[in-house]
Parts: structure tokens; C-alpha cells; sequence
């Protein structure tokens, strides 16, 4: 058989079914199911809303808080400095970079944590470090540094010191707390956990 | 799963003992093809012999088919692929320069290094010329700067381009090369050469 | 004519059995190393080493070393095309050594001398080494590798070297009819 004829033969039918069939565009995940099934149990993706609100106070530059509610309740309300990535859009090509870095502290953020944590799950499974889960979410967050409820008399003096952090973060993010001491919350102990190296993307070089 | 070496499978080292043996089936390959004899290269210019033309397109395509159903199968991962960058003006500069360097010296560099190997006296002299113009270029570099990164255009791929899928693209560039190969055919037999 | 025909078609493997042969080896490049094949890198990374060891201080001040050493890291000669283009000699030699086609000569076309012909040569590598440097690839780098990963880039670069020859054939026909 001409040879022209015989590779047409066994080409054409090849590519036809690479043009019939959709392209492959998912994501390998980089995390086998027990490793992430230890890391949700261990719960270190949780930041609590004293150290956002202390690092926010601080303006520390590697803080970036993440919005992963709808753009109209991002615009309704939000934390500030926070950029908004609606759960729906985690995957798409143009936040790749935010999300998969090794600069910046990445928190993710929702009305309670649930989304939140759904972003940091998917994340992580494709193998993101440096990214966290608001615990409690924007409700805790509201109960806890916003508008804190004054402890009992007959609480720690621990209780106590706590509340007056959060009342003096909240009454510099603008809550309705009344402020008292603001200073104490530079000596609390610095629970920042912190950023991890990434192994970047890499491409293969190239060129000729 | 591939491609290995990015995905850390296997070592920056036993990736350089598989370049080894990748050239060695390249290098098999052109010289049992024909691309060591410059004056075989030069016959697509000439209609007299299309062998470049054949072998070249057959190994895209093949190539491209290939990368494309190892994706389909999940065998590779193409966003870790290298996709040569396009800055326009380069391109198509260097391009003009290396198609008036093809035509004068019969070879490209992949083949010349091959027909080397074989004792051509031409294509080592070639070589030597591919050394002076790359040391060229290396001398003159903050002259040519400007040019050689103008019209960044990023690594677009040609299927995005033209808004179709890759798959789509593919088959079309199937069937040009294929009609590509029926012409040649016939423009072979039109224009007959001697043993060269 | 035809036997002469039929005779050469012996020696030389089948194009379209060499060119799937060919894209083989692309193919196992990709998925080894994520990276087409090429030859003129290889070169570049002996100038480099050259300029570097022979001339210090020149390759600091020159932007074309520093470009190369911001995007490979260790020895320019520990490089993949390197060991790439080793391999390309020993493979070349091979298929020559197994078909009877080691020979020390010059190929040119009767009608032109040796010497015109090593002459052309030598300005033909010039052009060509000159030319992948600026448009980042030669015809395998580029052109070949470009194409198979359906790369723009690589397309533009190829149908500017075959266009430019196709256009330029006419006048350079001595040397090859």
C-alpha cells in the first residue's frame, strides 16, 4: 500500500477522535484522600478572628483575606482589604496565581465557614499551601471582635483579657465596642502561623 | 502522570541520560531520512525532492496526535508542557534570517550536526558558521535587545488563537498535511532530478 | 532513472515512516522532559560557557549572558539540548555507520566548486545561528517542537524560514540544480 495512504489511514481516524472528544481540562489533585482527611482533622487551616483582627490592626502586608461569597454580598459587605473570589470562580485560570503563592497569607472567608472551607479543601487537594479558613466566619467574626460580649464576673482573668483584645480590635475596625486598652493586644502572642514555601508551577525550560 | 521530569518522577539527572538517548534516536532518524545530504534538504525549495516537507509534518502531526490522546488519557499533563513564547517581530525577523541561512547553507542546525557526524565537510563548516553567528548575536545582544523583545505576545497556542479546540485544529492540520504530501507527490514527478 | 529512484528509496528510510518515526521521539521528549527537541541551544551554551571562562569580565557586561543565566540555573554545559545533541552525533554516526554512508566529502552540485560551496555554507550558519538566537529557535526547536504543541509562536517562526526560503530559492538555484 502506498505509505501516504496508510498513514492517512491510521491518522485521520486518530485524529478525529481527539477532535470529537472533549478536552481533558481537569485538574490532577496532588493530595492522596488520607493526607487531606489528617489535615482536616488536625484543623490547622482554622485562623481565628483575634489574629485576623491583629494582623489587620498591624497592617500586616502578607495578610490577604479572599471573599468567597457572591460579588453582590462582597459589595454589600466585607473585611477590610479583602479581594472577592466567588466559590464558583476558585478554579478559573486567572486566580491561579493568587491562590497557588508562597508571598502572601491567604484567608479565605463566608458568612459562616462552611464555604470557606470548601475553597481551602479544593485548594489544598490541588496541592495550594499558605491558604486558611476564617474560623467562624463572618458571624463569629461580628460576635467576637464587633461586638463582644463582656464576660461574667465570675470568669478568668484569661476571659477578661481576651475581651478587652477583641474590644479594642473591634473598636478599630469599626465596631460599636467601646474601647478601653488597646495596647494589650501588641503583647499577645503572635498565633500567625506561618508561610510555607510553595512549590511553584514549573514549566519544563525550553527553546531552542 | 508526564510529564515526568516536571513532575519530579524522575531526576534532573537521569533527565539528562534520556536527552542522551532522545538525540540518539533523533539523530538515527534524520540521518536514516535523508536530512544529513544538504543538497536532499534543498530539493523542497526545488520540488525535486520533498522529503523535508514529508518527514517534517508526518513528525508534527504524529507528535501533536500523540500529545493530545496521552492527554485525553490523563497520561500528561500539556499546561506543564513548554509552549514556545511569541514576541512577533523576533519571530518573524529571526525567521526570515534563518529561512536565507537554510537556503545558502542547505542545512539547519539539527541537521547539520547530523551530516557532521557522518563526515560532510559542508555541514561542518555550517557548524562553525552557527558558532560565529551565535557569538554574533552574543556580541551585538544590547544592540539587538530592543527588537528581540518587542511584541511580547505571551505562549499563545494556535487553536485559542482561532478559537477552536486543540482537538478540532488538530484534525485540521491532519488533513492539510496529508493533502500537503498528495501535492508533493505530484510535484515530484513533475520536476524529476539526477542522482545527487 | 527509475531504477536509480527505486535504489535511493532503498537506502533512505520511507519520509512518512521516518517523520512517525521522528515524532516518536518528540512525543517521548514531551512527556520525558516537557520539552520539544532543538539544536541551537546547544550551541548557545557553548558560547556562553565560552565567553564565561575565556572572557569574565565581557560576559558580566553582557545582556546576553545574563539572559541566559536568569533562566537556567548551574552549568550551561549541564543542559538538556547539550546531552540532546551528544545523543544526535552518536545517532547520526550510527544510521550512517549501519548504511554505508561515512564519508568524508564535500556534497555540492556539479556545477559549483567546493569551495563556493563551503563558502555558502559557512554564511548559511552564520545566518542560521544568528537568526535562532533572535527568533528563540531553530527550525526543530521552534518550528518542529512549536508545531506539535500547536504553539502560535512556533508557527510564525516556521512559516517565516520556509516562506523566506521558498521566496529566496530562485536565486540561489545554482547551487543545488
Amino acid at each position: 500500500m502506498n505509505p501516504r495512504v496508510l498513514l492517512a489511514l491510521i491518522i485521520i481516524p486518530l485524529g478525529l477522535v481527539i477532535a470529537a472528544v472533549p478536552q481533558n481540562k481537569t485538574v490532577p489533585y496532588k493530595l492522596t484522600a488520607p493526607e487531606l482527611l489528617s489535615e482536616v482533622a488536625e484543623r490547622t487551616q482554622f485562623v481565628s478572628p483575634e489574629v485576623i483582627a491583629d494582623m489587620l490592626i498591624k497592617k500586616d502586608p502578607t495578610l490577604r483575606l479572599i471573599d468567597v461569597r457572591s460579588q453582590q454580598e462582597f459589595e454589600k459587605y466585607s473585611l477590610p482589604g479583602a479581594i472577592n473570589i466567588p466559590l464558583t470562580d476558585l478554579l478559573s485560570e486567572e486566580y491561579a496565581d493568587i491562590l497557588n503563592q508562597d508571598v502572601k497569607m491567604n484567608v479565605f472567608y463566608s458568612n459562616g465557614s462552611l464555604a470557606a472551607n470548601e475553597a481551602w479543601m479544593i485548594t489544598r487537594q490541588l496541592g495550594y499551601t499558605n491558604n486558611y479558613v476564617l474560623e467562624g466566619g463572618l458571624n463569629y467574626w461580628y460576635e467576637t471582635i464587633l461586638n463582644p460580649q463582656k464576660p461574667s464576673s465570675v470568669s478568668s482573668d484569661e476571659e477578661f483579657l481576651r475581651y478587652d483584645l477583641r474590644k479594642g480590635a473591634g473598636m478599630a475596625l469599626g465596631g460599636d465596642a467601646e474601647v478601653k486598652d488597646t495596647q494589650d493586644q501588641a503583647a499577645g502572642p503572635s498565633l500567625k502561623p506561618a508561610i510555607k514555601p510553595v512549590a511553584k508551577k514549573k514549566k519544563a525550560a525550553g527553546g531552542c | 502522570m508526564g510529564p515526568l521530569a516536571v513532575n519530579e518522577i524522575i531526576s534532573e539527572n537521569t533527565n539528562l541520560f534520556f536527552a542522551f538517548l532522545i538525540g540518539i534516536g533523533f539523530g538515527y532518524v534524520l540521518e536514516a531520512s535523508g536530512f544529513s545530504s544538504s543538497r536532499k534538504l534543498a530539493g523542497v525549495f526545488y520540488g525535486y525532492d520533498m522529503v523535508v516537507l514529508k518527514v517534517f509534518f508526518t513528525a508534527a502531526i504524529t507528535a501533536m496526535t500523540g500529545l493530545l490522546l496521552f492527554s485525553l488519557f490523563g497520561w500528561i499533563d500539556l499546561s506543564l508542557v513548554y509552549i514556545n513564547p511569541l514576541y512577533v517581530t523576533s519571530a518573524i525577523v529571526g525567521g526570515i534570517i534563518m529561512g536565507g541561512g537554510f537556503i545558502l547553507g542547505g542545512y539547519c542546525p539539527g541537521t547539520s550536526f547530523c551530516g557532521a557526524s557522518i563526515g560532510k565537510i559542508d555541514a561542518m563548516v555550517f557548524i562553525a558558521g552557527l558558532f560565529i553567528g551565535v557569538a554574533l548575536f552574543a556580541a551585538g545582544f544590547n544592540w539587538f535587545e530592543g527588537l528581540y523583545m518587542a511584541a511580547f505576545r505571551g505562549d499563545p497556542k494556535i487553536s485559542t488563537a482561532l478559537k477552536m479546540s486543540d482537538g478540532f485544529f488538530a484534525l485540521l492540520l491532519i488533513l492539510a498535511a496529508l493533502a500537503m504530501f498528495w501535492v508533493a507527490e505530484i510535484v515530484e514527478k513533475k520536476f524529476p532530478r539526477e542522482e545527487y | 532513472m527509475n531504477e536509480i529512484k527505486k535504489d535511493r528509496s532503498k537506502k533512505y528510510l520511507n519520509p512518512y515512516l521516518g517523520g512517525v518515526l521522528l515524532g516518536l521521539v518528540l512525543l517521548s521528549a514531551n512527556f520525558i522532559a516537557g520539552r520539544g527537541l532543538g539544536a541551537s541551544g546547544a550551541v548557545k551554551s557553548v558560547i556562553v560557557t565560552a565567553t564565561t571562562t575565556v572572557a569574565p569580565s565581557a560576559a558580566e557586561k553582557s545582556g546576553f549572558v545574563k539572559e541566559y543565566m536568569e533562566s537556567h540555573k548551574g552549568n550551561p554545559m549541564k543542559n538538556w539540548l547539550v546531552f540532546q545533541m551528544a545523543g544526535v552525533i552518536v545517532g547520526g554516526f550510527l544510521s550512517g555507520a549501519l548504511s554505508g554512508r561515512l564519508k568524508l566529502k564535500v556534497e555540492h552540485s556539479p556545477k559549483i566548486t567546493s569551495r563556493r560551496r563551503l563558502i555558502f555554507a559557512l554564511a548559511g550558519g552564520i545566518l542560521f545561528g544568528f537568526g535562532s538566537q533572535l527568533g528563540r529557535g531553530c527550525t526543530s526547536g521552534a518550528a518542529l517542537s512549536g508545531m506539535a504543541v500547536l504553539s502560535l509562536g512556533g508557527f510564525v517562526t516556521m512559516m517565516a524560514i520556509f516562506g523566506t526560503g521558498f521566496a529566496l530559492a530562485y536565486f540561489f538555484r545554482k547551487n543545488w540544480i
